[in-house]
């Protein structure tokens, strides 16, 4: 088991109660964020996919987590900066291509 | 600049071979440059001072570099340590935050915790860009910069942790801190603009 999965399970673990319940919401939220980072290894994603298909608590977390994301994401992408039209020719100019 | 040739094994590349890479790994990278540029200085002369700066520094040490590998990151890397080294000292950028004291009160168990259950995907969806996009720029540049290069971007942490000189398990805990600035943020703007959260 690699370092990580160690850490993964480990902090995973303590998001529940012995009774199973989803209790610690910051720390859940960290681990979505890396399984939606793909960062997560597959043993991590497995142990995370398994509790996600069998608590409903974490599930609807999850699902939540995934279009907060997704939503500030888009929107954040809408806004570009549209590049100076000159940019590209004026740094080849300066190196002289 | 020895941020940039640390590292590197040492290539010799023909004038032809340098303007071949600055084109076709370099240039096609000008856009995402500038627009990264732009979010950190929130000035469009600056940041296109700021590009054609880390353009010039990528062809002088082109040899640094080889061919085929993440160009991205690396002109990302050098753009992020020129704005650092240099461009900070003489800008207009207006807070100077001490990162350390901000992130260790973020790591600290004073944060708030329930940051992330107040928001609503319907809220943010109600939201337009210009107001999520002020958000971010709201954030201290440390937390800033890791949003964009991952949610933005799309860095994986390894990447990020190369260009910020940063470990892995920062890059995770400061990402996650600045997400949940960002929804903060967020939260505090949907209230005052009476959005219904």
């Amino acid at each position: 088991m690699s370092e990580f999965s160690v850490w993964f399970e480990q902090t995973f673990k303590q998001c529940y109660c012995e009774k199973g319940n989803l209790v610690d919401q910051d720390r859940f939220s960290e681990i979505v964020q890396l399984v939606l980072d793909n960062e997560a290894d597959e043993e991590s994603r497995a142990l995370f996919e398994e509790k996600i298909r069998t608590c409903v608590q974490s599930s609807g977390r999850f699902e939540k987590e995934k279009g907060l994301r997704e939503s500030i994401q888009q929107k954040l992408t809408e806004f570009k900066k549209d590049i100076p039209s000159d940019l590209a020719q004026s740094i080849k100019n300066s190196i002289n291509l | 600049m020895s941020e940039i040739e640390e590292e590197a094994v040492r290539q010799n590349y023909s004038e032809q071979e340098k303007t071949s890479i600055f084109d076709t790994e370099f240039m096609i990278h000008v856009d995402s440059m500038y627009n990264f540029a732009y979010r950190l200085t929130f000035d469009e002369d600056d940041a296109k001072d700021l590009v054609q700066d880390t353009y010039l520094k990528a062809f002088r040490f082109i040899n640094s570099f080889e061919r085929g590998t993440n160009a991205k990151a690396w002109l990302f890397r050098i753009l992020k340590n020129s704005f650092i080294n240099e461009f900070r000292k003489k800008s207009k950028q207006p807070a100077k935050v001490d990162y350390n004291e901000v992130e260790s009160y973020y790591n600290s168990d004073d944060a708030g915790e329930n940051i992330t259950t107040d928001l609503r995907v319907e809220t943010v969806q109600h939201m337009i860009g210009d107001e999520i996009t002020g958000a971010l720029n709201a954030l201290p540049v440390d937390f800033r910069t890791v949003i964009i290069l991952s949610d933005l971007e799309g860095f994986t942490y390894e990447e990020m942790s190369k260009i910020l000189d940063i470990p892995i398990g920062t890059v995770r805990s400061r990402l996650h801190r600045a997400r949940n600035m960002l929804r903060e943020k967020l939260i505090s703007y949907a209230k005052e603009m009476g959005y219904n959260n």
